[in-house]
């Protein structure tokens, strides 16, 4: 305190010095790096994250005024023939779709009319709750959103992501009060897709450094018919999301000579995301894990393993 | 006591006064965050070096480790990435304390450069190392302009210092 040309009242301490200025930078140099392993490789530091997130809520919530107040603001203004046209659109719009929602039911009996005329295994939805984005997260290596339900609402982890276009990631992160969801846009971000007219199955993954987030299937061998502006839709075989879901438009393809693979580019259908989002929950319907037969005890080697035969793998 | 000569004796920093310049930065680096530039400022970061070099017995490498986690939990970054690089921007800090205070606001700047710089460098390099991403260019911009802000940044947190010892009617603040 030589140097700090302040009237100070209070001497420093002559003999309570604490740990020397080295040792703290190392030690809590090396307790980020841990936290960085445990968070990146282990996936085990979500208790600690979810207890700094509860903390971090109302500064959050206070942060998120301004751009909420700004908003409003705007609204008010807004002239009552916008709200007007807005509504007309919506009306045409769900004229339009009247006759697809009524084909639909019809459709949807009939489809399990044939499934269970053919045995098939029958499609579960899973509870849906509808979400609104708080944010995007500023991480720039990152394509991440949060929205405003968690744990308390009942969001689970893994859950798949909608809007009114399709498919806008998936939840990987659930706090008591918020929850991360991460764009099909982000670079560690994979979805199973299907492509709809030939049924081909692929896996997209998120490619943040084409222009405007895009998505890129991976091996795909350079010669399956896929052409510009075919549509991906969710296959369902993740168990995750559900089949027949929007996810992207096939936009460029580059076959080359060179390689067995085709390097094929889509754009995400849910592109202009919108403030409010619908989650779907995963259903798990797998059929449940064999339980294996209690052992009789105190009997004879022939005899406990003639039952271990018949019960093998279902 | 030695001083630079001719600069006016401070009165003591009042620490809830640091305590909420901290929060207040925390919340703008949020709210700034929310525009998704990334040449935007890093405000908080200015805020801790600021108060590290003029009370370094009050604002230390610890709470800027727990600023740090803070804000990689509202990023969603990796945890521990924004706590490492405001450790080491903390430590530098310390280092340059005594030095830095013999120069006007706007020296001091030039001298911020390379530490606002090496933060910003080992944050890509850990996003490197973990994750293979390259940040985005317009990202360079992020740490010339919070040393940019540190005179202006500097004049403000200073200024309840600068009051005068016994206030009169003449000069009441």
């Amino acid at each position: 305190m030589a140097l700090d040309n302040t009237l100070e009242r209070s001497a420093p301490p002559i003999f309570r010095k604490g740990l020397s200025a080295t040792t703290k930078l190392v030690l809590l140099t090396l307790m980020s790096i841990v936290l960085m392993a445990s968070d990146h490789r282990f996936k085990i530091s979500l208790p600690i994250r979810a207890s700094i997130a509860t903390l971090l809520a109302p500064l959050q919530w206070l942060s998120l005024q301004p751009a909420n107040a700004f908003s409003a603001l705007g609204q008010y203004f807004d002239s009552l023939e916008q709200a007007q046209d807005a509504a007309r659109q919506f009306q045409t719009r769900t004229i339009a779709q009247a006759q697809r929602l009524q084909q639909v039911e019809q459709l949807a009996q009939e489809n399990a009319q044939l499934r269970e005329l053919l045995d098939l295994r029958k499609q579960i939805h899973g509870p849906a709750s509808a979400v609104e984005v708080l944010y995007d997260t500023s991480d720039p290596y990152s394509d991440r959103i949060v929205v405003d339900r968690g744990q308390l609402a009942g969001i689970v982890q893994g859950s798949a992501v909608i809007n009114l276009a399709g498919v806008v990631g998936q939840v990987t992160r659930v706090y008591p009060l918020v929850s991360e969801v991460t764009l099909i846009t982000d670079r560690n971000q994979s979805i199973p897709v299907m492509n709809a007219r030939t049924g081909s199955r692929h896996v997209a993954n998120g490619e943040p450094y084409l222009q405007g987030g895009a998505l890129e299937l991976r091996f795909v061998p350079s010669g399956t018919d896929v052409k510009q502006g075919d549509l991906l839709t969710t296959s369902g075989i993740d168990g995750v999301y559900p089949a027949g879901l929007h996810v992207a438009w096939v936009s460029q393809i580059d076959r080359r000579v060179d390689s067995s693979f085709a390097r094929v580019q889509a754009t995400a259908a849910a592109k202009p995301r919108g403030r409010h989002l619908l989650v779907l929950t995963p259903v798990k319907d797998w059929p449940a894990a064999p339980v294996p037969p209690a052992e009789p005890k105190h009997l004879g080697k022939g005899r406990t393993l003639a039952p271990l035969a018949t019960g093998g793998k279902p | 006591m030695i001083m630079p000569a001719g600069t006016p004796l401070l009165l003591p920093a009042n620490p809830r006064f640091m305590a909420l310049t901290l929060l207040l930065a925390l919340l703008l680096n949020m709210t700034l965050g929310l525009t998704g530039w990334h040449w935007m400022p890093d405000v908080l970061a200015i805020v801790l070096v600021f108060w590290t070099v003029h009370q370094p017995r009050r604002v230390g490498v610890v709470l800027a480790f727990l600023l740090g986690l803070a804000l990689d939990v509202h990023e969603s970054a990796l945890l521990g990435q924004n706590a490492l690089s405001y450790v080491a921007l903390s430590t530098m800090a310390m280092a340059v304390q005594r030095r830095l205070l013999w120069f006007p606001l706007s020296e001091q700047a030039l001298q911020i450069v390379p530490m606002f710089v090496f933060a910003a460098l080992l944050e890509w390099l850990t996003r490197l190392l973990v994750q293979d991403a390259w940040p985005h260019w317009s990202q360079l911009f992020a740490p010339l302009l919070q040393a940019a802000l540190w005179p202006l940044v500097g004049a403000l947190l200073l200024a309840p210092q600068r009051r005068a010892f016994d206030p009169d009617n003449i000069r009441p603040l």
